[in-house]
Protein backbone atom coordinates (compact mmCIF):
# COMPACT_ATOMS: atom_id res chain seq x y z
CA UNK A 1 0.00 0.00 0.00
CA UNK A 2 2.73 2.46 0.57
CA UNK A 3 4.13 1.70 -2.41
CA UNK A 4 1.11 2.73 -4.26
CA UNK A 5 0.89 5.59 -2.04
CA UNK A 6 4.11 7.23 -2.91
CA UNK A 7 3.20 6.44 -6.96
CA UNK A 8 0.29 7.84 -6.32
CA UNK A 9 2.12 11.00 -4.81
CA UNK A 10 4.58 10.81 -7.46
CA UNK A 11 2.48 11.04 -10.33
CA UNK A 12 0.29 13.88 -8.83
CA UNK A 13 3.55 15.97 -7.71
CA UNK A 14 4.48 15.30 -11.46
CA UNK A 15 1.24 16.53 -12.79
CA UNK A 16 0.99 19.63 -10.99
CA UNK A 17 4.56 20.69 -11.90
CA UNK A 18 3.84 19.91 -15.33
CA UNK A 19 0.92 22.44 -14.71
CA UNK A 20 3.26 24.65 -13.22
CA UNK A 21 5.72 24.87 -15.65
CA UNK A 22 3.07 25.42 -18.12
CA UNK A 23 1.95 28.80 -16.07
CA UNK A 24 5.87 29.76 -15.97
CA UNK A 25 5.89 29.56 -19.87
CA UNK A 26 2.63 31.57 -20.68
CA UNK A 27 3.75 34.05 -18.30
CA UNK A 28 7.09 34.65 -19.04
CA UNK A 29 5.90 34.67 -23.14
CA UNK A 30 3.44 37.59 -22.11
CA UNK A 31 5.84 39.42 -19.48
CA UNK A 32 8.21 39.55 -22.80
CA UNK A 33 5.93 40.94 -24.81
CA UNK A 34 6.69 44.62 -23.28
CA UNK A 35 10.20 43.73 -22.51
CA UNK A 36 13.18 45.05 -24.78
CA UNK A 37 14.48 43.47 -27.15
CA UNK A 38 11.60 43.28 -29.40
CA UNK A 39 12.12 40.32 -32.30
CA UNK A 40 9.63 42.37 -34.80
CA UNK A 41 10.71 40.78 -37.28
CA UNK A 42 9.64 37.24 -36.09
CA UNK A 43 6.38 38.04 -35.09
CA UNK A 44 5.91 39.53 -38.35
CA UNK A 45 7.13 36.24 -39.97
CA UNK A 46 4.71 34.11 -37.09
CA UNK A 47 1.54 36.35 -38.34
CA UNK A 48 2.25 35.47 -41.66
CA UNK A 49 2.45 31.58 -40.99
CA UNK A 50 0.21 31.58 -38.46
CA UNK A 51 -2.27 33.94 -40.10
CA UNK A 52 -2.15 34.05 -43.69
CA UNK A 53 -1.45 30.54 -44.28
CA UNK A 54 -4.16 29.80 -42.48
CA UNK A 55 -6.59 31.87 -44.82
CA UNK A 56 -7.41 29.05 -46.84
CA UNK A 57 -8.27 26.23 -44.70
CA UNK A 58 -10.11 28.72 -42.34
CA UNK A 59 -12.26 30.03 -45.35
CA UNK A 60 -13.29 26.50 -46.43
CA UNK A 61 -14.22 25.65 -42.99
CA UNK A 62 -16.31 28.59 -42.61
CA UNK A 63 -18.08 28.25 -45.98
CA UNK A 64 -19.02 24.68 -45.74
CA UNK A 65 -20.13 25.12 -41.84
CA UNK A 66 -22.21 27.75 -42.62
CA UNK A 67 -24.32 26.12 -45.79
CA UNK A 68 -24.54 22.97 -43.47
CA UNK A 69 -26.11 24.88 -40.88
CA UNK A 70 -28.36 26.53 -43.02
CA UNK A 71 -29.42 23.43 -44.77
CA UNK A 72 -30.19 21.66 -41.47
CA UNK A 73 -32.01 24.24 -40.26
CA UNK A 74 -33.62 24.81 -43.27
CA UNK A 75 -35.56 21.39 -42.71
CA UNK A 76 -36.00 21.92 -38.79
CA UNK A 77 -37.83 25.55 -39.71
CA UNK A 78 -39.56 24.77 -42.36
CA UNK A 79 -41.72 22.48 -40.41
CA UNK A 80 -42.82 25.31 -38.25
CA UNK A 81 -43.38 27.64 -40.98
CA UNK A 82 -40.36 29.66 -39.55
CA UNK A 83 -37.86 29.53 -42.70
CA UNK A 84 -37.39 32.71 -42.39
CA UNK A 85 -35.70 33.14 -39.24
CA UNK A 86 -32.77 30.68 -40.67
CA UNK A 87 -30.62 34.11 -41.07
CA UNK A 88 -30.90 34.62 -37.28
CA UNK A 89 -29.97 31.11 -36.49
CA UNK A 90 -26.88 30.81 -38.78
CA UNK A 91 -25.62 34.26 -37.48
CA UNK A 92 -25.54 33.14 -33.78
CA UNK A 93 -24.54 30.21 -34.24
CA UNK A 94 -21.46 31.32 -36.18
CA UNK A 95 -20.63 34.64 -34.07
CA UNK A 96 -21.16 32.81 -30.63
CA UNK A 97 -20.07 29.40 -31.12
CA UNK A 98 -19.01 28.12 -34.59
CA UNK A 99 -16.75 30.55 -35.67
CA UNK A 100 -14.38 30.77 -32.55
CA UNK A 101 -14.53 27.01 -31.97
CA UNK A 102 -13.70 25.96 -35.55
CA UNK A 103 -10.82 28.57 -36.58
CA UNK A 104 -8.93 27.69 -32.65
CA UNK A 105 -9.34 23.76 -34.00
CA UNK A 106 -8.62 24.48 -37.60
CA UNK A 107 -5.42 26.55 -36.57
CA UNK A 108 -4.61 24.24 -33.42
CA UNK A 109 -4.44 21.22 -36.12
CA UNK A 110 -2.39 23.50 -38.71
CA UNK A 111 -0.16 26.31 -36.71
CA UNK A 112 -0.14 23.85 -33.45
CA UNK A 113 1.01 21.35 -34.93
CA UNK A 114 3.97 22.90 -37.05
CA UNK A 115 5.09 25.42 -34.29
CA UNK A 116 5.62 21.73 -32.20
CA UNK A 117 7.40 20.24 -35.17
CA UNK A 118 9.99 23.16 -35.43
CA UNK A 119 10.44 23.94 -32.31
CA UNK A 120 10.98 20.07 -31.26
CA UNK A 121 13.83 19.96 -33.88
CA UNK A 122 15.26 22.68 -32.67
CA UNK A 123 15.33 21.53 -29.32
CA UNK A 124 16.71 17.95 -30.79
CA UNK A 125 19.37 19.85 -32.60
CA UNK A 126 20.72 21.44 -29.68
CA UNK A 127 19.28 24.89 -31.62
CA UNK A 128 17.40 25.55 -28.37
CA UNK A 129 20.64 25.44 -26.58
CA UNK A 130 22.38 27.04 -28.94
CA UNK A 131 20.35 29.93 -28.57
CA UNK A 132 20.83 30.09 -25.07
CA UNK A 133 24.45 29.98 -25.40
CA UNK A 134 24.22 32.90 -28.06
CA UNK A 135 22.64 35.03 -25.00
CA UNK A 136 19.62 34.83 -26.38
CA UNK A 137 16.44 34.08 -24.25
CA UNK A 138 14.42 31.41 -26.60
CA UNK A 139 11.48 32.04 -24.99
CA UNK A 140 11.65 35.48 -25.98
CA UNK A 141 12.99 34.76 -29.49
CA UNK A 142 10.55 31.85 -29.98
CA UNK A 143 7.59 32.09 -27.84
CA UNK A 144 6.74 35.35 -27.39
CA UNK A 145 5.95 35.69 -31.11
CA UNK A 146 4.18 32.94 -32.03
CA UNK A 147 2.39 33.94 -28.82
CA UNK A 148 1.49 37.74 -30.05
CA UNK A 149 0.81 36.36 -33.84
CA UNK A 150 -1.48 33.80 -32.35
CA UNK A 151 -3.06 36.38 -30.37
CA UNK A 152 -3.92 38.40 -33.49
CA UNK A 153 -4.26 36.47 -35.67
CA UNK A 154 -6.65 34.04 -34.33
CA UNK A 155 -9.28 36.81 -33.70
CA UNK A 156 -8.66 37.97 -37.29
CA UNK A 157 -9.49 34.47 -38.58
CA UNK A 158 -12.60 34.13 -36.66
CA UNK A 159 -14.11 37.11 -38.43
CA UNK A 160 -13.23 35.69 -41.64
CA UNK A 161 -14.70 32.11 -40.69
CA UNK A 162 -17.34 33.75 -39.58
CA UNK A 163 -18.14 36.42 -41.90
CA UNK A 164 -17.88 33.58 -44.69
CA UNK A 165 -20.27 30.89 -42.84
CA UNK A 166 -22.57 33.81 -43.09
CA UNK A 167 -22.65 33.84 -46.87
CA UNK A 168 -22.28 30.41 -47.01
CA UNK A 169 -25.93 30.47 -45.32
CA UNK A 170 -26.65 33.02 -47.75
CA UNK A 171 -26.17 30.56 -50.81
CA UNK A 172 -28.23 27.79 -48.90
CA UNK A 173 -31.00 29.99 -48.34
CA UNK A 174 -31.61 31.80 -51.04
CA UNK A 175 -31.21 28.22 -53.19
CA UNK A 176 -33.07 26.43 -51.05
CA UNK A 177 -35.35 28.27 -49.60
CA UNK A 178 -35.55 31.29 -52.41
CA UNK A 179 -35.37 33.48 -49.59
CA UNK A 180 -34.12 36.81 -51.02
CA UNK A 181 -30.35 37.81 -49.65
CA UNK A 182 -31.70 41.20 -48.69
CA UNK A 183 -34.27 39.86 -46.14
CA UNK A 184 -31.98 37.14 -44.84
CA UNK A 185 -29.00 39.90 -44.04
CA UNK A 186 -32.02 41.60 -42.21
CA UNK A 187 -32.79 38.71 -39.62
CA UNK A 188 -28.71 38.46 -39.64
CA UNK A 189 -28.78 41.89 -38.13
CA UNK A 190 -31.74 41.48 -36.07
CA UNK A 191 -30.61 38.26 -34.29
CA UNK A 192 -27.03 40.39 -33.42
CA UNK A 193 -29.01 43.64 -31.90
CA UNK A 194 -31.65 41.22 -30.31
CA UNK A 195 -28.71 39.84 -28.54
CA UNK A 196 -28.18 43.24 -26.91
CA UNK A 197 -25.22 45.43 -26.02
CA UNK A 198 -22.39 46.21 -24.01
CA UNK A 199 -22.47 49.83 -23.03
CA UNK A 200 -25.01 50.18 -25.39
CA UNK A 201 -22.79 50.12 -28.59
CA UNK A 202 -20.46 46.94 -28.37
CA UNK A 203 -22.94 43.77 -29.82
CA UNK A 204 -22.51 41.51 -26.87
CA UNK A 205 -22.40 38.49 -29.72
CA UNK A 206 -19.35 40.06 -31.07
CA UNK A 207 -17.85 40.38 -27.59
CA UNK A 208 -18.25 36.56 -26.85
CA UNK A 209 -17.32 35.74 -30.35
CA UNK A 210 -14.00 37.62 -29.69
CA UNK A 211 -13.06 37.05 -26.39
CA UNK A 212 -13.02 33.50 -27.37
CA UNK A 213 -10.58 33.52 -29.89
CA UNK A 214 -8.64 35.79 -28.36
CA UNK A 215 -7.64 33.15 -25.29
CA UNK A 216 -7.75 29.83 -28.07
CA UNK A 217 -4.85 31.71 -29.74
CA UNK A 218 -3.24 32.35 -26.36
CA UNK A 219 -3.98 28.11 -25.80
CA UNK A 220 -2.76 27.30 -29.18
CA UNK A 221 0.71 29.38 -29.04
CA UNK A 222 1.70 28.46 -25.41
CA UNK A 223 1.08 24.66 -25.83
CA UNK A 224 2.24 24.28 -28.92
CA UNK A 225 5.40 26.04 -27.56
CA UNK A 226 5.39 24.23 -24.36
CA UNK A 227 5.63 20.37 -25.79
CA UNK A 228 7.72 21.65 -28.85
CA UNK A 229 10.38 23.53 -26.01
CA UNK A 230 9.85 20.11 -23.76
CA UNK A 231 10.57 17.66 -26.41
CA UNK A 232 13.37 15.08 -25.73
CA UNK A 233 13.86 11.54 -27.53
CA UNK A 234 15.12 12.44 -31.01
CA UNK A 235 12.52 12.61 -33.63
CA UNK A 236 10.23 10.27 -32.24
CA UNK A 237 9.85 12.61 -29.62
CA UNK A 238 9.29 15.36 -32.18
CA UNK A 239 6.17 13.31 -33.24
CA UNK A 240 5.07 12.67 -29.98
CA UNK A 241 4.83 16.54 -29.27
CA UNK A 242 3.41 17.31 -32.30
CA UNK A 243 0.71 14.71 -31.64
CA UNK A 244 0.33 15.95 -27.75
CA UNK A 245 0.07 19.27 -28.97
CA UNK A 246 -3.14 19.26 -30.97
CA UNK A 247 -4.73 16.73 -29.02
CA UNK A 248 -4.73 18.54 -25.90
CA UNK A 249 -5.35 22.25 -27.47
CA UNK A 250 -7.88 20.85 -29.52
CA UNK A 251 -9.67 19.34 -26.10
CA UNK A 252 -8.61 22.50 -24.22
CA UNK A 253 -10.54 24.48 -26.78
CA UNK A 254 -13.60 22.82 -26.27
CA UNK A 255 -13.39 22.75 -22.30
CA UNK A 256 -12.61 26.19 -22.09
CA UNK A 257 -15.18 27.19 -24.84
CA UNK A 258 -17.73 26.10 -21.97
CA UNK A 259 -16.18 28.16 -19.51
CA UNK A 260 -15.99 31.47 -21.13
CA UNK A 261 -19.93 31.12 -22.68
CA UNK A 262 -20.82 30.20 -18.86
CA UNK A 263 -19.23 33.24 -17.34
CA UNK A 264 -19.85 35.56 -20.29
CA UNK A 265 -23.65 34.66 -20.39
CA UNK A 266 -24.03 35.27 -16.91
CA UNK A 267 -22.16 38.62 -17.02
CA UNK A 268 -23.62 40.07 -20.52
CA UNK A 269 -26.80 41.02 -20.20
CA UNK A 270 -29.04 38.89 -23.23
CA UNK A 271 -31.86 39.90 -24.45
CA UNK B 1 14.45 -20.95 -33.92
CA UNK B 2 15.82 -22.36 -31.15
CA UNK B 3 17.40 -25.00 -33.02
CA UNK B 4 19.59 -22.06 -35.52
CA UNK B 5 23.10 -21.49 -34.22
CA UNK B 6 23.33 -18.62 -32.70
CA UNK B 7 24.72 -15.73 -34.76
CA UNK B 8 27.85 -14.10 -33.73
CA UNK B 9 26.86 -10.50 -32.58
CA UNK B 10 29.65 -7.39 -32.78
CA UNK B 11 29.39 -8.13 -29.06
CA UNK B 12 30.03 -11.41 -29.11
CA UNK B 13 33.36 -10.90 -31.38
CA UNK B 14 34.44 -7.76 -29.25
CA UNK B 15 34.32 -9.90 -26.16
CA UNK B 16 36.26 -12.95 -27.26
CA UNK B 17 38.74 -10.27 -28.72
CA UNK B 18 38.91 -8.92 -25.70
CA UNK B 19 39.89 -12.42 -23.53
CA UNK B 20 42.35 -12.97 -26.09
CA UNK B 21 43.63 -9.53 -25.49
CA UNK B 22 43.68 -10.10 -21.96
CA UNK B 23 46.23 -12.86 -21.96
CA UNK B 24 49.00 -10.75 -23.30
CA UNK B 25 48.02 -7.63 -21.36
CA UNK B 26 51.11 -6.69 -20.48
CA UNK B 27 53.12 -7.13 -23.99
CA UNK B 28 49.95 -4.70 -25.14
CA UNK B 29 50.18 -2.13 -23.26
CA UNK B 30 53.91 -1.43 -24.00
CA UNK B 31 53.10 -1.57 -27.65
CA UNK B 32 50.20 0.71 -27.02
CA UNK B 33 52.62 3.25 -25.25
CA UNK B 34 54.96 2.91 -27.97
CA UNK B 35 52.30 3.93 -30.24
CA UNK B 36 51.26 7.02 -28.70
CA UNK B 37 54.67 8.03 -28.11
CA UNK B 38 55.02 7.97 -31.91
CA UNK B 39 52.08 9.59 -32.43
CA UNK B 40 52.48 12.13 -29.59
CA UNK B 41 56.65 12.39 -31.72
CA UNK B 42 54.91 12.80 -35.85
CA UNK B 43 51.60 14.91 -35.29
CA UNK B 44 52.08 16.63 -32.03
CA UNK B 45 53.24 20.57 -32.57
CA UNK B 46 56.10 21.79 -30.63
CA UNK B 47 55.64 22.68 -27.16
CA UNK B 48 55.99 26.59 -28.14
CA UNK B 49 53.25 26.27 -30.89
CA UNK B 50 50.29 24.54 -29.18
CA UNK B 51 51.40 26.29 -25.90
CA UNK B 52 50.78 29.54 -28.55
CA UNK B 53 50.23 32.61 -26.59
CA UNK B 54 49.79 31.06 -23.45
CA UNK B 55 51.63 33.47 -20.68
CA UNK B 56 49.62 33.92 -18.03
CA UNK B 57 48.42 31.33 -14.99
CA UNK B 58 45.11 32.96 -15.26
CA UNK B 59 42.72 31.04 -14.13
CA UNK B 60 39.70 31.08 -16.89
CA UNK B 61 37.32 28.01 -16.33
CA UNK B 62 37.49 26.64 -13.36
CA UNK B 63 35.23 24.05 -11.52
CA UNK B 64 35.83 23.11 -7.56
CA UNK B 65 34.22 20.04 -6.24
CA UNK B 66 31.26 20.24 -8.61
CA UNK B 67 28.44 17.48 -8.52
CA UNK B 68 25.88 16.76 -10.75
CA UNK B 69 22.57 14.26 -10.56
CA UNK B 70 19.37 14.03 -12.57
CA UNK B 71 18.08 10.94 -10.42
CA UNK B 72 21.23 9.06 -11.25
CA UNK B 73 24.93 10.94 -10.06
CA UNK B 74 26.37 12.33 -13.47
CA UNK B 75 29.49 13.65 -12.06
CA UNK B 76 30.72 13.59 -8.62
CA UNK B 77 33.54 16.12 -7.25
CA UNK B 78 34.76 17.38 -10.58
CA UNK B 79 37.61 19.89 -10.11
CA UNK B 80 40.10 21.00 -12.93
CA UNK B 81 41.19 24.76 -13.68
CA UNK B 82 42.03 26.00 -17.56
CA UNK B 83 44.42 29.15 -17.21
CA UNK B 84 44.28 31.37 -20.04
CA UNK B 85 45.53 30.31 -23.72
CA UNK B 86 45.77 26.68 -22.42
CA UNK B 87 43.60 23.77 -24.62
CA UNK B 88 42.26 21.59 -22.13
CA UNK B 89 40.65 18.19 -23.55
CA UNK B 90 38.02 16.37 -21.31
CA UNK B 91 38.03 12.53 -23.24
CA UNK B 92 36.08 9.69 -21.65
CA UNK B 93 33.81 7.00 -22.70
CA UNK B 94 30.48 7.84 -24.11
CA UNK B 95 27.76 8.93 -21.08
CA UNK B 96 30.26 9.89 -18.40
CA UNK B 97 28.86 13.17 -18.47
CA UNK B 98 31.34 15.05 -20.43
CA UNK B 99 28.53 17.16 -22.53
CA UNK B 100 27.45 17.45 -18.98
CA UNK B 101 30.26 19.90 -17.94
CA UNK B 102 30.37 21.86 -21.15
CA UNK B 103 26.86 23.10 -20.36
CA UNK B 104 27.94 23.83 -16.49
CA UNK B 105 30.64 25.94 -17.89
CA UNK B 106 27.74 27.48 -19.84
CA UNK B 107 25.36 27.33 -17.19
CA UNK B 108 23.01 25.76 -19.04
CA UNK B 109 23.29 23.20 -16.27
CA UNK B 110 23.61 24.35 -12.78
CA UNK B 111 25.59 22.53 -10.12
CA UNK B 112 23.95 20.74 -6.51
CA UNK B 113 27.16 21.06 -5.31
CA UNK B 114 30.34 23.13 -5.92
CA UNK B 115 31.25 26.36 -7.72
CA UNK B 116 32.27 26.95 -11.53
CA UNK B 117 33.91 29.87 -11.81
CA UNK B 118 34.61 31.89 -15.18
CA UNK B 119 37.09 34.24 -15.46
CA UNK B 120 37.32 33.73 -11.07
CA UNK B 121 34.00 35.07 -10.81
CA UNK B 122 31.39 31.78 -9.43
CA UNK B 123 28.74 31.68 -11.80
CA UNK B 124 26.10 29.68 -10.21
CA UNK B 125 24.28 32.21 -8.23
CA UNK B 126 23.89 33.97 -11.09
CA UNK B 127 20.10 34.80 -12.16
CA UNK B 128 18.84 33.51 -15.92
CA UNK B 129 19.69 37.31 -17.51
CA UNK B 130 23.07 37.84 -15.96
CA UNK B 131 24.06 34.16 -17.25
CA UNK B 132 23.07 35.59 -20.89
CA UNK B 133 25.91 37.85 -20.08
CA UNK B 134 28.32 35.39 -19.19
CA UNK B 135 27.55 33.38 -21.89
CA UNK B 136 28.60 36.18 -24.48
CA UNK B 137 32.44 35.89 -23.25
CA UNK B 138 32.03 32.08 -24.69
CA UNK B 139 31.83 30.41 -28.50
CA UNK B 140 30.31 27.21 -28.36
CA UNK B 141 30.52 24.68 -30.97
CA UNK B 142 27.88 22.00 -30.85
CA UNK B 143 28.38 18.37 -31.51
CA UNK B 144 25.74 18.83 -34.50
CA UNK B 145 26.82 21.85 -35.09
CA UNK B 146 23.35 23.15 -33.93
CA UNK B 147 23.07 26.04 -36.92
CA UNK B 148 19.89 27.52 -37.47
CA UNK B 149 18.29 25.96 -40.10
CA UNK B 150 16.04 28.34 -40.90
CA UNK B 151 18.40 31.38 -41.37
CA UNK B 152 21.07 31.71 -43.99
CA UNK B 153 25.09 30.82 -43.51
CA UNK B 154 24.99 34.59 -43.07
CA UNK B 155 22.65 35.23 -41.02
CA UNK B 156 23.88 32.33 -38.64
CA UNK B 157 27.01 33.77 -38.17
CA UNK B 158 25.53 37.09 -37.97
CA UNK B 159 23.17 36.33 -35.25
CA UNK B 160 25.43 36.84 -31.90
CA UNK B 161 26.16 40.13 -33.72
CA UNK B 162 23.15 41.16 -34.18
CA UNK B 163 22.02 39.99 -30.62
CA UNK B 164 24.66 41.77 -28.85
CA UNK B 165 26.62 44.51 -30.87
CA UNK B 166 25.53 47.90 -31.81
CA UNK B 167 27.40 47.45 -35.21
CA UNK B 168 26.01 48.39 -38.17
CA UNK B 169 25.37 46.35 -41.78
CA UNK B 170 28.54 47.04 -43.57
CA UNK B 171 30.40 45.90 -40.32
CA UNK B 172 28.56 42.84 -39.58
CA UNK B 173 29.23 41.55 -43.33
CA UNK B 174 32.92 42.27 -43.40
CA UNK B 175 33.25 40.68 -39.77
CA UNK B 176 30.81 37.45 -41.48
CA UNK B 177 33.22 37.32 -44.47
CA UNK B 178 36.12 37.79 -42.19
CA UNK B 179 35.17 34.90 -39.82
CA UNK B 180 34.01 32.41 -42.54
CA UNK B 181 37.83 33.03 -44.45
CA UNK B 182 39.09 32.51 -40.88
CA UNK B 183 37.34 29.07 -41.42
CA UNK B 184 38.65 28.25 -44.76
CA UNK B 185 35.00 28.75 -46.38
CA UNK B 186 34.52 31.01 -49.58
CA UNK B 187 32.27 33.95 -47.98
CA UNK B 188 30.68 34.13 -51.73
CA UNK B 189 29.89 30.76 -52.54
CA UNK B 190 28.14 29.98 -49.09
CA UNK B 191 26.91 32.90 -47.23
CA UNK B 192 23.45 32.40 -48.85
CA UNK B 193 22.82 28.79 -48.67
CA UNK B 194 20.98 27.65 -46.14
CA UNK B 195 22.45 24.69 -43.45
CA UNK B 196 20.81 21.97 -45.10
CA UNK B 197 22.69 22.31 -47.83
CA UNK B 198 25.80 22.13 -46.54
CA UNK B 199 27.76 18.95 -45.78
CA UNK B 200 28.83 17.86 -42.18
CA UNK B 201 32.69 19.18 -42.31
CA UNK B 202 31.49 22.87 -44.18
CA UNK B 203 28.01 23.13 -40.96
CA UNK B 204 31.18 22.36 -38.32
CA UNK B 205 32.91 24.78 -39.75
CA UNK B 206 30.17 27.28 -40.17
CA UNK B 207 29.17 26.44 -36.52
CA UNK B 208 33.32 27.69 -35.52
CA UNK B 209 32.48 31.11 -37.06
CA UNK B 210 29.42 31.34 -35.45
CA UNK B 211 31.23 31.11 -31.82
CA UNK B 212 33.63 33.06 -32.62
CA UNK B 213 32.01 35.91 -34.65
CA UNK B 214 31.76 37.94 -31.05
CA UNK B 215 35.53 37.05 -30.86
CA UNK B 216 35.23 35.50 -27.62
CA UNK B 217 38.34 34.06 -24.93
CA UNK B 218 36.86 31.27 -23.98
CA UNK B 219 35.66 28.46 -26.74
CA UNK B 220 33.98 25.76 -26.01
CA UNK B 221 33.75 22.11 -28.66
CA UNK B 222 31.36 19.43 -28.04
CA UNK B 223 32.62 16.53 -30.19
CA UNK B 224 34.05 18.60 -32.88
CA UNK B 225 35.77 15.49 -34.61
CA UNK B 226 32.71 13.33 -34.48
CA UNK B 227 31.64 11.83 -37.24
CA UNK B 228 33.88 13.68 -39.83
CA UNK B 229 35.75 11.83 -42.01
CA UNK B 230 39.47 11.17 -41.33
CA UNK B 231 40.55 14.80 -44.15
CA UNK B 232 37.78 16.82 -42.65
CA UNK B 233 38.81 15.84 -38.75
CA UNK B 234 42.35 17.10 -39.44
CA UNK B 235 41.21 20.52 -41.41
CA UNK B 236 38.58 20.95 -38.15
CA UNK B 237 41.52 20.47 -35.96
CA UNK B 238 44.22 22.66 -37.24
CA UNK B 239 41.22 25.18 -36.96
CA UNK B 240 40.91 24.52 -33.40
CA UNK B 241 45.20 25.20 -33.09
CA UNK B 242 44.92 28.11 -35.48
CA UNK B 243 42.56 30.24 -33.25
CA UNK B 244 44.37 28.90 -29.59
CA UNK B 245 47.38 30.12 -31.40
CA UNK B 246 46.55 33.48 -33.42
CA UNK B 247 43.87 34.53 -31.35
CA UNK B 248 45.12 33.13 -27.71
CA UNK B 249 41.95 31.73 -27.17
CA UNK B 250 41.13 29.47 -24.44
CA UNK B 251 39.27 26.76 -25.66
CA UNK B 252 38.03 23.20 -23.74
CA UNK B 253 37.22 20.25 -26.10
CA UNK B 254 35.19 17.60 -24.99
CA UNK B 255 36.06 14.61 -26.93
CA UNK B 256 36.63 10.56 -26.97
CA UNK B 257 38.80 11.23 -30.47
CA UNK B 258 42.39 10.64 -28.40
CA UNK B 259 44.24 10.97 -31.60
CA UNK B 260 42.40 14.35 -31.93
CA UNK B 261 42.88 15.41 -28.43
CA UNK B 262 46.69 14.27 -27.91
CA UNK B 263 47.51 17.04 -31.58
CA UNK B 264 45.93 19.78 -29.87
CA UNK B 265 45.21 19.87 -26.44
CA UNK B 266 47.94 21.41 -23.31
CA UNK B 267 45.95 19.39 -20.56
CA UNK B 268 43.67 16.43 -20.57
CA UNK B 269 41.17 15.43 -18.24
CA UNK B 270 39.90 11.86 -17.95
CA UNK B 271 36.31 11.44 -16.81
CA UNK B 272 35.81 7.79 -15.78
CA UNK B 273 32.94 6.76 -13.18
CA UNK B 274 31.79 10.22 -12.64
CA UNK B 275 35.01 11.44 -11.48
CA UNK B 276 38.18 12.71 -13.11
CA UNK B 277 40.67 10.31 -12.42
CA UNK B 278 43.25 11.83 -14.29
CA UNK B 279 44.52 15.23 -15.35
CA UNK B 280 48.40 16.22 -16.65
CA UNK B 281 49.81 17.02 -20.22
CA UNK B 282 49.10 14.31 -23.16
CA UNK B 283 52.81 13.09 -22.42
CA UNK B 284 52.22 12.13 -18.44
CA UNK B 285 48.73 10.44 -19.88
CA UNK B 286 50.52 8.26 -22.63
CA UNK B 287 53.52 7.54 -19.80
CA UNK B 288 51.00 6.70 -16.93
CA UNK B 289 50.86 3.04 -16.08
CA UNK B 290 47.05 3.30 -14.77
CA UNK B 291 45.78 0.18 -16.10
CA UNK B 292 42.22 2.00 -17.30
CA UNK B 293 44.22 5.05 -18.77
CA UNK B 294 46.15 2.28 -21.00
CA UNK B 295 42.91 0.48 -22.03
CA UNK B 296 41.21 3.84 -22.87
CA UNK B 297 44.50 4.66 -25.07
CA UNK B 298 44.33 1.28 -26.37
CA UNK B 299 40.90 1.38 -27.72
CA UNK B 300 41.79 4.31 -29.71
CA UNK B 301 44.81 3.60 -31.17
CA UNK B 302 44.66 -0.29 -32.45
Amino acid sequence: MPAFLTRLNDAAKSKILTLQEYFVLAGKALRFIVARPFYGQDVVQQMDEIGVKSLGIVILTGLFTGMVLALQSSVQLKTFGASIYIGNLVSASMIRELGPVLAGLMVAGRVGSGIAAQLGSMRVTEQIDALNTLGTDPIKKLVTPRLIAALVMVPVLTIINDFVGIIGGNIIASLVLGLPGAMYWRTVWVQIANDGFALRVIPNDFIQGLTKPIVFGGLIAVTACYFGLGTTGGTEGVGQSTTRTVVTSSILILIVDYFITQVLLSVLTYG
Amino acid sequence: MADLPKPSTFDDRQRTSDTAESDDDDRKSAAVRQAIRSELAVDAPSDSARGGKRSSDKSVVELQHVSLAFDVPIIEDVSFVTCEGETMAIVGESGTGKSTILKLVLRLLVPDRGFVLIDGEDITPLTFEEALVVRQKMGMVFQGSALFDSMSVFENVAYPLREHTDMDEDEIAQRVREKLQFVDLEPDRVMEQLPSELSGGMKKRVGIARGMANNPRIMLYDEPTSGLDPLTTGTIMRLIMKLQRELGVTSLVVSHDIRAVFRMATKVALLHERRITFLGTPEEMAASDDRYIQDFLGGFSS
